[in-house]
């Protein structure tokens, strides 16, 4: 909340063009509307952190792989770097709101505030480096994923993930086996060879945090590492015609041994 | 040029009817030779039922009748009377060009090729609002269809068709729902000007919009659309002949805001007021134009992208069928390249009518007229350079997902200067709350949560995950819908008086205003959830475990419905049998509250003269 | 601001809101019942005939019920084998319904007439039999489980939403082709009156609890369109249907 405040006074402490800056921020202070746009910014950043800390992680399903861990995590950091913005933003308009003018004919003219330099680029600087925050999580989070993909190619097992109007099929080549539902061991590095006999589709292991589309003659290429046990919702992500709502199937993150005797009892070999 | 300086308002010349064809012209001679040319061009290219290559033969035959009528239709409005007569050496005569400026014709001439800019403002008014209602009945059959699972309510077929027309009804109402009624109407009058820089070409853009409208409405007879608006390929190459109908209309469609895109910058550049220099031109101006600016180059990509599909799907050109070396993703970046601009098309005049309209109502400058012009200039510089963002996880080029991400989330800098901007106006001032001020604090709100979603979405691990979901289609409406139209309708009710003389009923409007905005947090509320738990968008059915979240967004759904249903009462009532509108109800300081209603037909009597801004409220000014 | 009142009660502008609002509820209220009624199956339901007998699957009794369909070339075809359908022209259709109203828990032993000739999948995936009772289907009297990808006419492919409100069931079932050399000169497609019997498939799955689920044919044969998945196996009614369990 500090961070919020000190926002606050570098925001307006030009406003008034006269004592020393100390006493500036003091008298600005002083000032009720300050004060009450402070308690409504306040009021609105919890708003914001509670929405990030507490519902957020509610909304999303269990993570079930690295991926997704990661995918939650930038969901609540961003709700938390947003809060003390939309803090101030909506501190600002419901000061206003509380300090409306009611009847048939205009307010009385307000102070004559062209612009204020300072404000301007403040408020300028600030947004950049909250973007720069999110660009540099960003990219850092998308180049771990990449050298992961890189570094566990060659232990990963491969899944050839087929997009046919409106059904999934799924190939272990290694194993020799083919199915409509997704069974992955659990720890394991994966890598979905993703690609359409036909139209766009859109592979998307809900609970891995990972999508990509499928594509007729490309192989898009994704890579992720489930982590938990439990059922896996596979879902189309990308308009496909008429079915598309019913392209959904199943799958499982289970134990290698339990992997294993999925394989066998479909007629695969272990690999 | 309809300009005439010589023609004073009082002696009004009337043009022989016998003599001039103009005078015979109108809507339903528009009509009937439209449909003679559709039904020509269907009859001379339809083909056999064996044909070997029916599907292709088909499309060929309707999309030649769809563009023919839009064409057929001008020629019987008499939109190239002007040009023909001007190519064989008669020009038309001053007579002859106030007549098609509509004088003294009365409610006739908004039936008519009418190159009067007030009279081309109120048509877009009446289309958009048309529009609009029919793209929300098909959002309320939308939502109806999946407050529970299971899709029984309606069919996939006919629900994949509601998605895609309800959305490129209201990309396409949305597009045009400030720059055409505000754009062309109060614009001009605003900048000091007669009229637009090219009255005819003004006319030309609203009529072939209006064309667009019956093609669009043909795909429900014609099969539908299942491809969504975004009509990505090969999905809409596989489409059935509805899908003719909408390559037609954003054919259409483009022509008109290339051709309004530019009349309006044109009239902004050269027919300023004496002494309105760049800096004390109204902000709403600047907005507006630099959204129409932007369309210019961004629509003819979309226009090309359907020409495309049109190929595919007439002589198998395959520019989409990765069978023959053609790549969906060539339509997606074309595509994108216009959608992303277009969503900032939408936006900007949304947000500039707020900026307009908030001095005003605070009794305060503008805070900081240099950062809005930057923030809108910014946003529209960089949004021609996000458009991957939308194909992060299309598997085309994984290693640009963070160049496009840098750009993507550099937007947020220039649209933090529009909150600056509108939060400036409001902080220390006593915001009047009338309806166009609420509308603004809405806007505060909605676009908050529409900006910060739109973070999430820009990033590539979050959307990763979100891309495709409930959640995406939950972000674009509280932008374009919670910002954008708000925003419209706040400049509505503003502006309302001097478009119609009477002032908009204020308590229906207010409680339009909080039937819709409530209903729309509730809605979309409800569809973040989902979102966020996975539920993916453009579905006819869903899994149970997001019922309730559905159910919520369907109730949400119906408080929006009845909320506009009243703003409709309320605009219709109003312009009836409204209070009469002093000439400055608001006491605002910008051109258009100088001249009286009805607008002389040159709006000025006498040029005005331009010495400040027209911010200049507030002590000590 | 100042403003002329034009004078009208406001009782009288009240009735006038609520009169537009009712009526305006009512426009589209009706324009979403037509849709709706639009959206109604193009054929009426096909009911399984349910038996009195029971059958032990895996240590389990269920009732059992059956049901017979047919797949044909056009819908001439499908008058001539005495499935008479409203349906137009020269789509490729299963009949006499798409749409399926199976009975839960059930044994329910599918028998599928088909008389289409064919070319190849667009995925072999969906050559392999998959979901039902033991694994294979009965063409002709042999049990296979398995239908090479380029001898394939139709597919009978039975899927749903997996949602805790309903148990997950998947069939695919591959039809074989009628082939041209099958009979003399006999092209299905073309000549419909021939006197040829086609392939009979049987096969039986077992039904969970009530639900919805989908159907539809994995056999790209919408011809003339984009991956021959557009016309008659885009359209609603002709080679996609519902099965609804209860």
């Amino acid at each position: 909340m500090s961070e919020h405040n000190s926002e606050h006074s570098s925001e307006h402490n030009e406003l008034d063009l006269k004592p020393t800056p100390g006493q500036r921020a003091t008298n600005l202070f002083k000032r009720k509307d300050v004060q009450r746009t402070a308690v409504f910014g306040i009021f609105w950043t919890a708003v914001f952190v509670v929405l990030g800390l507490y519902i957020y992680p509610k909304w999303m399903p269990e993570a079930m792989s690295t991926d997704m861990k990661a995918m939650e995590k930038i969901m609540v950091g961003f709700t938390l770097i947003s809060a003390p913005i939309a803090g101030l933003v909506m501190g600002i308009a419901t000061q206003a709101i509380t300090n409306r003018h009611k009847g048939n004919t205009p307010p009385p003219d307000g102070p004559a505030i062209r612009t204020n330099g300072p404000v301007v680029v403040v408020w300028s600087v600030v947004s950049g480096i909250f973007c720069l925050i999110a660009v540099v999580w960003g990219i850092m989070e998308v180049n771990t994923m990449a050298n992961a993909a890189t570094s566990e190619a060659g232990t990963a097992l491969h899944v050839q993930v087929t997009g046919s109007q409106w059904v999934w099929s799924f190939k272990y080549a290694d194993q020799g086996i083919e199915s409509d539902k997704l069974m992955l061991p659990l720890d394991r590095p994966v890598v979905f060879d993703v690609t359409s006999v036909d139209v766009n589709h859109s592979f998307w292991p809900v609970q891995l945090g990972v999508k990509v589309d499928a594509n007729r003659l490309q192989t898009t290429v994704i890579h992720t590492v489930p982590n938990k046990l439990g059922r896996i919702d596979v879902k189309c992500a990308e308009l496909c015609g008429l079915y598309h709502a019913y392209m959904e199937t199943t799958g499982e993150v289970m134990t290698t041994t339990d992997f294993n005797n999925w394989v066998t009892t479909n007629g695969g070999h272990v690999a | 040029m309809t300009t005439l300086q010589s023609t004073s308002s009082h002696s009004r010349p009337i043009p022989n009817p016998a003599k001039s064809l103009i005078t015979k012209l109108h809507m339903g001679t528009g009509a009937v030779v439209g449909i003679i040319f559709a039904v020509g061009a269907y009859y001379a290219l339809r083909p056999a039922a064996d044909d070997p290559n029916f599907y292709n033969q088909q499309n060929k035959a309707l999309l030649a009748a769809m563009l023919s009528w839009s064409v057929g239709f001008l020629i019987g409005i008499g939109a190239f009377i002007g040009p023909f007569r001007w190519l064989i050496g008669k020009d038309l005569t001053a007579e002859e060009q106030l007549y098609l400026a509509g004088d003294g014709q009365g409610i006739k001439r908004y039936f008519k090729y009418c190159t009067d800019h007030k009279v081309v403002g109120i048509q877009y008014l009446v289309g958009v609002m048309a529009m609009l209602a029919v793209g929300g009945s098909m959002a309320m059959m939308i939502r109806t269809s999946l407050a529970v699972p299971g899709g029984h309510f309606i069919a996939a077929t006919i629900y994949n068709s509601l998605v895609g027309l309800h959305g490129i009804t209201m990309i396409v109402a949305m597009i045009i729902v400030a720059t055409g009624p505000f754009g062309n109407y109060i614009m001009p009058i605003m900048i000091g000007a007669r009229d637009m820089a090219f009255p005819r070409l003004n006319a030309l853009s609203w009529w072939v919009l209006f064309t667009a409208i019956p093609v669009l409405c043909s795909a429900w007879f014609l099969g539908g659309i299942p491809t969504g608006w975004t009509a990505y390929a090969p999905l809409s190459v596989q489409a059935g002949p509805g899908m003719n109908a909408f390559i037609a209309t954003i054919l259409i469609f483009a022509v008109s805001t290339a051709v309004a895109g530019m009349n309006i910058t044109a009239t902004v550049v050269a027919m300023r007021a004496k002494g309105m220099k760049w800096n004390r031109v109204p902000i709403f101006v600047i907005g507006a134009t630099m959204s129409v600016a932007l369309a210019i180059p961004a629509f003819p990509t979309f226009m090309l992208a359907m020409v495309q599909t049109a190929t595919d799907r007439v002589f198998n050109t395959g520019f989409y069928d990765a069978n023959v070396g053609g790549s969906g993703w060539l339509y997606a970046h074309l595509f994108w390249i216009m959608g992303h601009p277009e969503v900032y098309v939408i936006l900007l005049p949304g947000i500039a009518i707020l900026m307009e309209i908030t001095p005003v109502f605070v009794r305060k400058p503008l805070f900081s007229y240099n950062a809005a012009v930057l923030g809108f200039a910014g946003i529209a510089g960089l949004s021609v350079l996000v458009w991957a963002h939308h194909m992060y996880i299309s598997g085309w080029t994984p290693t640009l997902n963070g160049p496009f991400m840098v750009t993507t989330e550099m937007i947020s800098v220039p649209t933090g200067l529009l909150f600056l901007v509108l939060l400036g106006t409001v902080w220390r001032g006593k915001p009047w709350m009338k309806l166009p001020m609420l509308g603004m604090f809405a806007v505060i709100w909605n676009f908050l949560i529409g900006g910060i979603t739109g973070i999430y979405l820009s990033d590539v691990p979050a959307d990763n995950y979100l891309h495709g979901s409930m959640y995406v289609t939950a972000h674009f409406h509280y932008t374009l819908m919670g910002a954008a139209l708000t925003g419209a309708v706040a400049g509505l009710a503003y502006w309302f008086p001097k478009m119609t003389g009477r002032m908009l009923n204020e308590r229906a409007g207010y409680i339009s205003f909080w039937f819709v905005q409530i209903g729309f947090q509730i809605l979309f509320l409800g569809m973040f959830i989902a979102g966020a738990e996975g539920q993916p968008r453009r579905v006819v059915s869903f899994a149970a475990m997001y019922k309730y979240q559905n159910m919520i967004s369907t109730g949400g759904a119906y408080m929006v419905g009845i909320g506009f249903i009243v703003l409709l009462w309320a605009v219709i009532h109003s312009w009836r049998k409204g209070d009469i509108a002093p000439m400055n109800p608001w006491g605002a300081k910008t051109l258009e509250w100088t001249v009286p209603y009805p607008v002389p037909l040159e709006n000025f009597d006498e040029a005005p003269v331009i010495t400040s801004d027209p911010y200049g409220y507030g002590k000590g000014n | 601001m100042e403003t002329t009142t034009v004078e009208t009660s406001s009782s009288k502008r009240l009735i006038s809101a609520l009169v537009f609002v009712v009526l305006g509820v009512a426009v589209v209220g009706t324009v979403g019942f037509t849709l709706h009624s639009l959206s109604a199956d193009p054929q009426k339901a096909l009911y399984a005939t349910k038996s009195s007998e029971t059958i032990v699957v895996d240590g389990k009794t269920y009732p059992k019920a059956s049901i017979a369909l047919g797949v044909y070339a056009d819908s001439g075809q499908a008058a001539d084998y005495g499935h008479y359908t409203t349906n137009k022209k020269d789509y490729v259709q299963y009949g006499p319904s798409t749409h399926l109203v199976l009975p839960a828990h059930t044994f329910v032993t599918v028998t599928i007439s088909a008389y289409d000739g064919g070319e190849h999948l667009n995925n072999p995936y969906f050559g392999k039999v998959v979901g039902t009772v033991g694994g294979t289907i009965n063409i002709d009297g042999v049990d296979v489980s398995n239908v090479p990808s380029d001898n394939v006419q139709h597919t009978f492919t039975l899927h749903g939403i997996p949602s805790s409100s309903q148990d997950p069931l998947f069939v695919n079932v591959p039809l074989p082709q009628v082939k041209a050399d099958d009979q003399d000169n006999f092209i299905a497609t073309q000549d419909p009156k021939t006197n040829f019997k086609g392939h009979t498939v049987t096969f039986s799955f077992i039904t969970g609890g009530a639900g919805d689920y989908v159907w539809n044919c994995e056999y790209p044969c919408g011809d003339g369109s984009y991956a021959k998945f557009g016309a008659a196996m885009s359209t609603y009614g002709y080679m996609s249907g519902k099965v609804t369990v209860k």
